[in-house]
Formats: structure tokens, C-alpha cells, sequence
């Protein structure tokens, strides 16, 4: 293994109300890739802020090479060969590839930007890698996974030292992984150092050296990738054991009614001739790697996305669905993956988003009825164990877990008997994911019918009594709990790349 | 997640810090022009003219401030209420359409105007200053159109359909203070106690989760503009009761001058948030402002570049307010 | 794809608009036999200046997702007080000329640090520039109209750049010579330089222009300050084409500049737009300017179509994105 390149000893953040970062420590060595893992909020993306002059530390140490540095803004830490490929894209989605690749480092003819000469270099580059783009195609008319590629071919082309991957592969298809691990491999001959953050466990045995696992904004420890098991990193990012004995037998008898039934719906690129039932009681369970289309297909059912063609039928009965208000009407609930963005409205109280899809019940003539209103929504409270204050508090005071909850309880209170969870647990910490699934459980023998989305393997093993596993935007299988493994689910998720 | 509480007096908090700071501010204000002027400031006549001004201006204000609450913009108010007086004025004099009818169709004028901005904002999702800047033009240009770029003199008080005028003041009685603030209190009351309100604010704060939630955001969205057209209308009958004389090609002013009311009251700019007694406050402040600057001895264009700045400021201090929150 | 170049390297939307120009221009000559004649081209082209110029600048703002509403006033304004200064403080003609330049290039300086530094919805701090400097000219000036040298007068061999009279009283237009300069160079700069490419990356998203290390603050406040810089050209203009200046005029030209790029297929959310489509726009606005009262329209006939010709060019991007 070589030698250090980069130290960060003792680092400290804090924000308002928040100690971010609790004296990290961190070590990367050339040509190594580092894996850096966490729960949701332990601070890697905070640190690794630190490192690049996004954000400045309160206190701590970096030396990078043998000097103690400290980056005012990326520009510095780009040009001392300290490079971030972002977990959000940061295309420009009006310009060229080229013009992305070089923004901010124009080649120049005198005054001229020398745009013949950046798709030169850039065709060079992608020639280096292994990868075919087109230099002078217009980047938002890319796919997710070339952009990807762009951004780290960006990243090599500033003949970095270190490269740091944050999330790089949430976008990716199973084979633009391979791709990219690809070009990872040869970066670690060329000695450069990268520090990987992901989720997802495979990943991380298959590309990484080493292990460093983050708790709380605070160090927890370093591990050799290849001596280590998925647990011990479970175990050091969580502090205990969480492992959870999947279900093996549907409780939902094979005859229960069919609430919902989708036929041949069609939606562009992602959704294509999907159909599937849901039983009465049932947890449907969707399964997938990212871009899939599973969330298309929820939206497109909902009437949040507009459908090409396609059937659904509520309790037997042909539906139209054209907007979100049609599938409400139906009893259609959506719980969006992005609660923030789709979910509540933060600026508003825990009562107003409880009773959002609700109003016309909660009217007295042309008034909201106020009283009713605080009734049901301390109703739900209790009956969710929604930690807040009061009714009257701002939905943005609470945690992930707890607006999820008020989420849950709008579509309670507008008595909706199918809900769509749609990434249910993510960005939410392990005690309250238990809950929310108690919760789920809870609602289905209440009798609704739950569709669960989920990138998590082990949530859909956990909660589904069926699995639909969708693939580049088709429905590749239907399995039932019994006869599900972890192996087949990702076959059929894979089938066609292959 | 830790949260940060600050502790309020029950007072303070029932009010509004703002409202009381702003009530402060008006008080001083009032007193300060009293001083500059030495004590002429003080007289009835200059409360008059404050008033004449806060009416129409008030209901451009509570009107934008609908708009704003949507999260959108809408600077075609002082236009459109031109247009209004203008065409209906027009209309009064030289085709002898009764009085009446003549108040009716300024209202009307106001609404088609908010149902075309609406349409478009909320269905079409054309950006919202295209839209005010499209139907600016659009209403200048019809009101110098219809009126071929005369200007319109309503009726004075002694004639017969003289009567309008008493909407202002009749006997002495502000009746115009009295209708101004009844119609804030209804703006109150749809703003924080109606479902229009409810979906006004929220879709202002987040459209995509209230239209997921199966609200009819358009609809509601296009209900706003809808609301601040009717209240430019009913603006334009003050306007008109105020001053008797309009003439085609202004208006713009009034723009910034309702906005800056209705921005210094509280109402956020990003929308989701507004306050109708503040916007009230607001408003006043800013008429008293115009009358204080004519009686110092400037003209008009200081009138102009002060409104501009107050603008400024108070967008500044709810943009700042908003960075630090986050 | 769409929106490669079609041929010539012009770009489909500035096709459209040329034809929209052409049949704009056959329909009034048909209806109109006294519109076909060389002084109506003339009129066209000296009306055309302010707002050509004023398009050139308000391109770049609108491009970074922004909008700047002052230049219709602040033109006026500047050239209010370039005139005040020439007539009554008695400055030579081209110190009047670079003080109206130089004011409008610290207004929009203005503009620029209320939108890029102090973050202010863009419509909204403009719109307050709009009145400011609406009441700035005759704040300063007194509230009167003011004259620039007339074109007889030696002092008034400025107004020659637009529009030169030979001895025997032929009009030559030669102010289309200096915009068609001025349009390659913008094109250059809004296509080959930094300036330009920043401009469009900062539409196109900030916040990644920002942490490729540009320094968007920089860029976004120069977008605003270049607005600013072609407005006090436009004022010049203007002052130039039209005998007197009055106080309090102006509040609406901002809207043929604006509307013009828009129609000349500069996006209103930002991101997408080019020179010479602006350009063509504004051609678009001034034929409708000139042309209505040919046709037995009144004039005012011009504000209510600019207004709907605005709203139908950004449905027709609204439209496109729908499929």
C-alpha cells in the first residue's frame, strides 16, 4: 500500500444547534480507495465539505503531501488535485459536454474560448477511459449515467491526486457501475487516492481497500475491506446489531380481493407495459436498482405524471386517473421519496398537513373548522407516536421520521385504503425506521393495501408479501415471499443488461 | 434534531413582532414629518390626503399581496387599475352608460384582467413578471386605445351621479376608511380562516406536495390573481372617488408603491407566508410616506426613488431573515 | 436533435422569426402602398436603435435566469442628465455621452450587486431601480425636458452615427452599421468569450457554475453592469434619434427590449438565448411599432400586441417543453 497523501486530524464543526463534525480523524494513501460509510447524517459529506473549502473547520488539522493546508474554495482544493464527483449532478445542462468538462478552465486564444480545441482534449479524455461520448452533444441530452461519466472524467482531467466519490453510483445502471469501477481500477494504478461513500454495502467489498465508518459526526474506526464482514461495518455505523429476520410466509390469503389492478400502463421510457395487482391487505413490494422506473410507474399511476395508454381498475372498477386529484378521489394515497419536495409543506403546522387532502371535511360552511382540525391531527399523533411538541408546530421542527409520520397521517385522514410508500425508511435513522414499519404492518391489518417501493433489499424481504421487480422500465418479475432470495430478485432486476 | 426556541411575551407574540415594530415606525414616522414641517403636517387636510391615498392603494395592496402569498408577482396592478377608471370612465362620459353600470364594469375589468393573468400563470405556467409585464402593456394599451389618449374626468361631487364620490367621504365620515378596512378584515379572514386561503399559502410554500396531496393547485393558484384583479377593480372606483381625473399611459408607479406595502407588512416575497394587517400597516405607511415627501417641498420623483429603496430594503430584510433561518 | 444548428448556423427559432419578419413585412407593403417607400425604412431603423441596443444588454441578464426592468426609465434618465450637462452645465458632447454611458453602467453595477450580492428576486430589485432612476433623471435635472444639440449645430455631429443627411438631403440610416457591429461583437462575446459562457452556465445552473470555481458573483453582477452599459448606449440613442427628452417617459420601452429577445428565442427561465435572435426580435416589435398606424391602427395598437406576441413566444417554449 503507498504512502499517506492526505491527513485530516482532529476535525471540528459545528452549525447552529448542530456539532457536525466531533475531532474526525481521517487517512487516505495513494492509490487506495477508501470507503467512507455512515448513516444518513453521520457527517461524511460534511467532512468531506471541510476538506474541499466548501465549508471551514472550527478546528483540526489537514495535511495534504506533506504540508499542512487549508482551502479557501473548491477552485483551490480542484487545482491542488483535491477533486469531489458530486452525488447531485452538477451538469449545465444548456452546454456541451466539453463546455461542462472545462467549465471554469477555458482554453483560450487570445480573448477566444478555443471550442475546438476543448472537444479535442475532451474526445482524448474519453478516449483515455474508455468511454464513448460525443464531446459536442448537448449534456441534458445525455443519459444519467453518461453525465456520471462526465463528471468523473472531470475529475481526472484536473490530474488530481485525490478524488472523492460522493453517492457516485445511485444513478447508475448495474453496467455503468461496472464501467465505472473500470476506470476506478486504473485510476488506483495511476496512484491516485479516492475516498468512496456509499450505501451500498456489494459495492464497497468489491472496490475498496480500506474502511473508515463514521457515527454521529464522530470517527469510529478503520477496517481492512478484505478481512472484514458486512456486519462488523453494520455494527460500527450503527453501534448494535440490527439484523432482521426476513419474512418467509404471506399472512394475506391468495383469494383476499384485488383492490387495485394495473394493465399494460405505459409512460414514456420508464414505464413500460407494467401491470401487476394488489390484493386487500397485501404489501406489494417493488424492487429494483435505481432507474428502474418503479417511481415513474407510482407517479404515472397516481396521476402525477401524465400516462400514455394503460388501464387501472379500483375494487374491480375501471378508474380514470389523470391527475393526482382523480387518484385521490379513488383512494389512492402517494407518499413521495422526497418528502420536503413532495411530501409536506415544511413551512406549515403539523395540523394544516394532516388535514391537507382532507379540507372539505374539515369545513364549517366557509370556514376551516379549527377545533376539528386540532382533534384529528392530535388524534393521529397519538395513534403514530409522532414526536412534536403540539399540532401547531412547524413541520420543518421535526425529524425525517416524525414528517413521514405526518405524511401517514394525511393520507389517514383523507381514508385512503391504497398507499404508495415510495422509498418509506430513507433518510430516516434505524430506531425510527422500526417504527415505520410497525406502522405498516399495523395499517394492512387494519385493511389498506400498501405498494412499497424500495432500493433496500432488506426492507422489501423484510415487509413485502409479494415483489414485483421492475428493470430499465418493464416489469422483469412477480415473486411471493417464499420463493424470494436476495439472488433471484437481483437477477430479474438485471436481466437485461446483461 | 435539536430546535431552537425563542421565548415570546404572549403579547408579542399574538400581535406580531413585526406589526408592533411596524406600528412604531408609523407613529414616528408621523411624528417626524409633524417636526420637519413644523407642526403643519398635523393639519386635517394632510389626513385627508393620506387616506385618499391608502384606499386605492390599500386594495392594490391587498390584492398583490394574494399574489405574493402564491409566491408569484403581479406588476400590472397600477396599469390595470388605470385601465379600469379609464375605460369605464370613458364609457360613463361619452356613450352615457349609467353610473352604476359604470362601477360595475371597473370591477369587471379588474376581474377579466386577473382571470387573464391567472389563466396564464396557473395553467400555462408562463413566468409570472412575462405575464405582468405582457398584460402592463396590454392594459396601457387598451386603455389609450378606447379613450384615444384622452384623459377621463368622472363625475365632480354636485352633479347628480356625483354620489360615487361618497365612498370616500360622506359628511365628513370616512366612509372609504371604513369599506377599506371591512374588505381587509374579509381579506383576513379568506387569507387565514377559508380553505382559499389555506391553499393559497400552502401552495405558495410548497405546489408540488399540495397538488400530490390531490388539491386542484391551478385552480386555487389562478383563484389569487383572480382575487387581487376584483380588489385592482374595486381600487380603481377609490381612485377614481379620490381624484376624479385619470389619465391614459400611467399607473406604474403604484406598482411599487403596493408591493412595498405589502412586502414591508411581513408578506414574504418566496410566498407561503403573509400577513393582511400588515399589508394594512404597511400601506399606510407608505401613503404617509408620499404625503410627508410633498410636504417637505419634494417633488413627485423623490416619491419615486424613495418608495424604490424602501423596496429594496424590505425584500433585503426577508431575504436575509430567510438565510439565516436556514 | 432539436436544437442543433440547422443551416447556415442559424438556429430554428431565428428562422421562424425571419420569416415572421418577412411576412410582417410583405402584409403591411400589400396593405399599405405608402409603407413600401425608403423613408419608412428609415423610420423603422431610427426607432429600432434604443430598443436594439437596450435588447443587446437586457440579453445577458435574461440569460442568467434574471430580468432588468430599469433600462426603458433608466435610459431616459441618463440621457436627461447627459443632455442637462451638455446644454446647461455647457460640458463638451462627449463627456455628456460617457456620463450617460457611466451612469447607466453604475445603475446597472446597482442592479447587479441588489441581485448577485444581496440576492433579491431579480423582477422585483429592478423594478425598484425602474422607479428610482424614473425619478432620478428629473430629480437631478429639474423636472424639465432637455435637447441635445440638434444635428445642424456642430455640437450635434453625434447624432450622424445613426443617421447621416448627404448635401443634397438623402437620408442614409448608417446607425444599422454600428448595430450590426455591435450584434457580431455581442455575438462574440455571448458565444466565445468567458463573459458569455459563464453567463449561460450561470442560467443554466448556478450553484455547479459556482463550484467549477467560476466566480459567479463576478459574472452575474457583469450581466447586470453590461445591461446597464447598453442602456446608457440606448439613452445616447435615443437622445441622438428624437428631438427632446421628457421627464417621467420611458416606463415601458424596458418591454420592447425584453419582449423582442424573448420573441427572438432568449428563454425566460434562463439558460438559452442568443445575439442575433434578439436582434431579429426586436426588428419583429419595431415593424409592429411602425407598421400599425400604416394599416389605420392606432399606435397604441403596439402595446396590446407586443403584450400578446410576449405571452404567445414564451407558450411557444412552454408548449415545445410539454412534448
Amino acid at each position: 500500500m503507498g504512502d499517506i497523501i492526505l491527513t485530516m486530524k482532529g476535525i471540528d464543526k459545528s452549525f447552529p444547534g448542530v456539532h457536525a463534525l466531533d475531532h474526525v480523524d481521517l487517512e487516505v494513501r495513494k492509490g487506495e480507495v477508501l470507503a467512507l460509510m455512515g448513516e444518513n447524517g453521520a457527517g461524511k459529506s460534511t467532512l468531506m465539505k471541510v476538506l474541499t473549502g466548501i465549508y471551514k473547520k472550527d478546528s483540526g488539522t489537514i495535511t495534504y503531501e506533506g504540508k499542512e493546508i487549508e482551502f479557501k474554495n473548491t477552485r483551490e482544493a480542484q487545482d491542488a488535485g483535491i477533486v469531489i464527483v458530486h452525488q447531485e449532478l452538477n451538469m449545465l445542462g444548456h452546454l456541451t459536454v466539453a463546455q461542462n468538462l472545462f467549465i471554469g478552465r477555458e482554453f483560450k486564444k487570445g480573448i477566444r474560448i478555443d471550442d475546438r480545441k476543448m472537444n479535442e482534449e475532451a474526445k482524448k479524455l474519453f478516449d483515455r477511459l474508455n468511454v464513448d461520448i460525443d464531446p459536442t452533444e448537448t449534456m441534458s441530452h445525455l443519459t444519467v449515467g453518461k453525465q456520471q461519466m462526465c463528471e468523473i472524467a472531470k475529475a481526472v482531467s484536473f490530474d488530481a491526486k485525490v478524488i472523492i466519490f460522493d453517492e457516485p453510483s445511485a444513478a447508475l445502471t448495474e453496467s455503468e457501475i461496472e464501467e465505472m469501477f473500470k476506470i476506478i481500477r486504473d485510476l488506483k494504478k495511476k496512484d491516485i487516492a479516492m475516498v468512496y461513500i456509499s450505501h451500498r454495502m456489494d459495492e464497497i467489498k468489491v472496490i475498496t481497500d480500506r474502511v473508515t465508518v463514521m457515527r454521529d459526526g464522530a470517527y469510529v474506526g478503520t477496517l481492512i475491506t478484505e478481512e472484514c464482514t458486512k456486519e462488523d461495518i453494520i455494527n460500527m455505523m450503527v453501534g448494535r446489531v440490527i439484523y432482521e429476520e426476513p419474512k418467509t410466509e404471506s399472512a394475506v390469503p391468495k383469494d383476499a380481493p384485488v383492490v387495485l389492478k394495473v394493465e399494460h400502463l405505459n409512460a414514456g421510457r420508464m414505464v413500460q407495459d407494467v401491470s401487476f395487482e394488489l390484493r386487500k391487505g397485501e404489501i406489494l413490494g417493488f424492487s429494483g436498482l435505481m432507474g428502474a422506473g418503479r417511481t415513474e410507474t407510482a407517479r404515472a399511476l397516481f396521476g402525477a405524471d401524465p400516462k400514455e395508454s394503460g388501464d387501472i381498475y379500483v375494487n374491480g372498477k375501471k378508474v380514470t386517473i389523470n391527475n393526482p386529484q382523480d387518484a385521490v378521489n379513488c383512494g389512492i394515497g402517494y407518499l413521495s421519496e422526497d418528502r420536503k419536495r413532495y411530501g409536506i409543506v415544511v413551512q406549515k403546522t403539523v395540523a394544516e398537513n394532516t388535514t391537507m387532502a382532507s379540507m372539505q371535511d374539515f369545513m364549517n360552511g366557509i370556514f376551516i373548522d379549527k377545533k376539528k382540525e386540532t382533534e384529528i391531527a392530535d388524534k393521529y399523533v397519538e395513534a403514530l407516536a409522532t414526536k412534536t411538541p403540539g399540532v401547531d408546530q412547524l413541520v420543518v421542527n421535526l425529524s425525517g421520521g416524525n414528517q413521514q409520520k405526518v405524511v401517514i397521517a394525511k393520507w389517514l385522514t383523507r381514508n385512503s385504503d391504497i398507499l404508495i410508500f415510495d422509498e418509506p425508511t430513507r433518510g430516516i435513522d434505524v430506531g425510527a425506521k422500526n417504527e415505520i414499519y410497525k406502522l405498516m404492518n399495523k395499517l394492512v391489518e387494519e385493511g389498506k393495501s400498501i405498494i412499497m417501493i424500495s432500493s433496500e433489499m432488506t426492507e422489501i424481504l423484510r415487509m413485502s408479501d409479494r415483489i414485483v421487480v421492475m428493470c430499465e422500465g418493464k416489469k422483469t418479475g412477480e415473486l411471493d415471499i417464499s420463493e424470494a432470495k436476495q439472488e433471484t430478485i437481483m437477477n430479474l432486476a438485471t436481466r437485461e443488461i446483461e | 434534531m435539536k430546535v431552537e426556541k425563542i421565548k415570546q411575551n404572549a403579547f408579542v407574540k399574538k400581535v406580531g413582532f413585526n406589526r408592533i415594530v411596524l406600528i412604531f415606525v408609523l407613529i414616528l414616522m408621523y411624528l417626524a414629518f409633524g417636526a420637519l414641517t413644523g407642526g403643519s403636517f398635523f393639519g386635517v387636510s394632510r389626513i385627508t390626503n393620506t387616506l385618499n391615498y391608502v384606499y386605492f392603494l390599500g386594495f392594490l395592496s391587498l390584492g398583490v399581496t394574494f399574489v405574493i402569498a402564491t409566491g408569484g408577482i403581479d406588476f400590472s396592478i397600477g396599469p390595470v387599475m388605470y385601465c379600469c377608471a379609464l375605460v369605464s370612465g370613458y364609457s360613463l362620459i361619452t356613450y352615457g352608460v349609467p353610473m352604476t353600470a359604470s362601477l360595475i364594469m371597473s370591477v369587471l375589468i379588474g376581474v377579466v384582467f386577473g382571470v387573464f393573468n391567472g389563466y396564464l400563470v396557473a395553467y400555462w405556467k408562463v413566468p409570472p413578471f412575462i405575464v405582468s409585464m405582457a398584460s402592463m402593456n396590454i392594459a396601457k394599451g387598451i386603455a389609450a386605445v378606447f379613450t384615444k389618449t384622452q384623459s377621463v374626468s368622472w363625475p365632480q361631487s354636485s352633479t347628480a351621479d356625483g354620489w360615487y364620490r361618497n365612498f370616500v367621504s360622506m359628511n365628513g365620515i370616512p366612509v372609504g376608511l371604513i369599506i377599506f378596512l371591512a374588505v381587509s378584515v374579509i381579506c383576513a379572514v379568506v387569507l387565514n380562516k377559508t380553505k382559499w386561503g389555506r391553499y393559497i399559502l400552502c401552495l405558495g410554500s410548497n405546489e408540488e406536495a399540495v397538488r400530490l396531496s390531490g388539491v386542484n393547485v391551478k385552480k386555487w393558484k389562478m383563484l389569487a390573481y383572480i382575487i387581487c384583479g376584483t380588489l385592482v377593480g374595486i381600487a380603481s372606483i377609490f381612485f377614481v372617488a379620490a381624484y376624479t381625473t385619470v389619465q391614459p399611459g400611467y399607473g406604474d408607479q403604484y406598482n411599487n408603491e403596493a408591493i412595498a406595502g405589502c412586502v414591508m407588512g411581513g408578506t414574504s416575497m418566496v410566498g407561503g407566508l403573509a400577513s393582511i394587517s400588515g399589508t394594512v400597516i404597511g400601506v399606510i405607511i407608505i401613503s404617509l410616506l408620499q404625503q410627508g415627501i410633498l410636504a417637505l417641498g419634494f417633488t413627485k420623483e423623490y416619491q419615486y426613488i424613495i418608495t424604490g429603496l424602501i423596496v429594496i430594503a424590505a425584500v433585503y430584510a426577508d431575504v436575509s431573515a430567510r438565510r439565516r433561518k436556514n | 436533435m432539436a436544437n442543433k444548428k440547422a443551416f447556415g448556423g442559424l438556429k430554428g427559432r431565428e428562422i421562424m422569426v425571419l420569416g415572421i419578419i418577412a411576412i410582417m413585412a410583405i402584409l403591411f407593403s400589400i396593405l399599405s402602398p405608402t409603407f413600401r417607400t425608403y423613408p419608412t425604412l428609415v423610420s423603422v431603423l431610427d426607432n429600432s436603435y434604443y430598443i436594439t441596443l437596450m435588447a443587446l444588454g437586457v440579453t445577458f441578464p435574461l440569460i442568467t435566469g434574471g430580468v432588468d426592468l430599469s433600462i426603458g426609465t433608466g435610459l431616459v434618465s441618463y440621457a436627461l442628465i447627459g443632455g442637462y450637462l451638455i446644454v446647461h452645465q455647457n460640458v463638451p458632447v462627449a463627456v455628456g455621452i460617457l456620463a450617460c454611458i457611466g451612469i447607466g453602467l453604475l445603475i446597472g453595477l446597482f442592479n447587479g450587486a441588489l441581485v448577485a450580492l444581496m440576492d433579491l428576486p431579480p423582477f422585483l430589485a429592478t423594478l425598484c431601480t425602474c422607479m428610482i432612476t424614473r425619478g432620478l433623471g428629473p430629480a437631478l435635472c429639474g423636472g424639465f425636458g432637455v435637447s441635445w444639440p440638434s444635428a445642424i449645430a456642430e455640437a450635434g455631429a453625434f447624432r450622424k452615427i445613426f443617421k447621416f443627411t448627404t448635401a443634397t438631403g438623402t437620408v442614409i440610416p448608417v446607425g444599422i452599421i454600428s448595430m450590426i457591429v455591435l450584434v457580431i461583437i455581442m455575438s462574440f462575446v455571448l458565444d466565445h468569450t468567458r463573459v458569455g459562457r459563464y453567463t449561460i452556465a450561470i442560467g443554466s445552473n448556478k450553484e455547479a457554475t459556482r463550484l467549477a470555481g467560476v466566480n459567479i458573483k463576478f459574472y452575474h453582477v457583469l450581466a447586470y453592469v453590461i445591461s446597464g452599459f447598453f442602456a446608457g448606449l440606448a439613452g445616447v440613442a435615443y437622445a441622438a434619434t428624437y428631438a427632446t427628452i421628457y421627464p417621467g417617459s420611458g416606463a415601458g420601452f424596458e418591454l420592447d427590449a425584453i419582449g423582442g429577445a424573448i420573441v427572438g428565442g432568449v428563454s425566460a427561465t434562463g439558460g438559452v438565448g442568443t445575439i442575433f435572435g434578439s436582434f431579429l426580435g426586436v426588428i419583429v416589435i419595431c415593424l409592429m411599432k411602425v407598421g400599425l398606424p400604416f394599416i389605420g391602427l392606432q399606435a397604441n395598437w403596439q402595446q396590446i400586441f407586443t403584450g400578446i406576441v410576449l405571452i404567445a413566444a414564451v407558450l411557444i417554449d412552454v408548449v415545445k417543453k410539454k412534448e
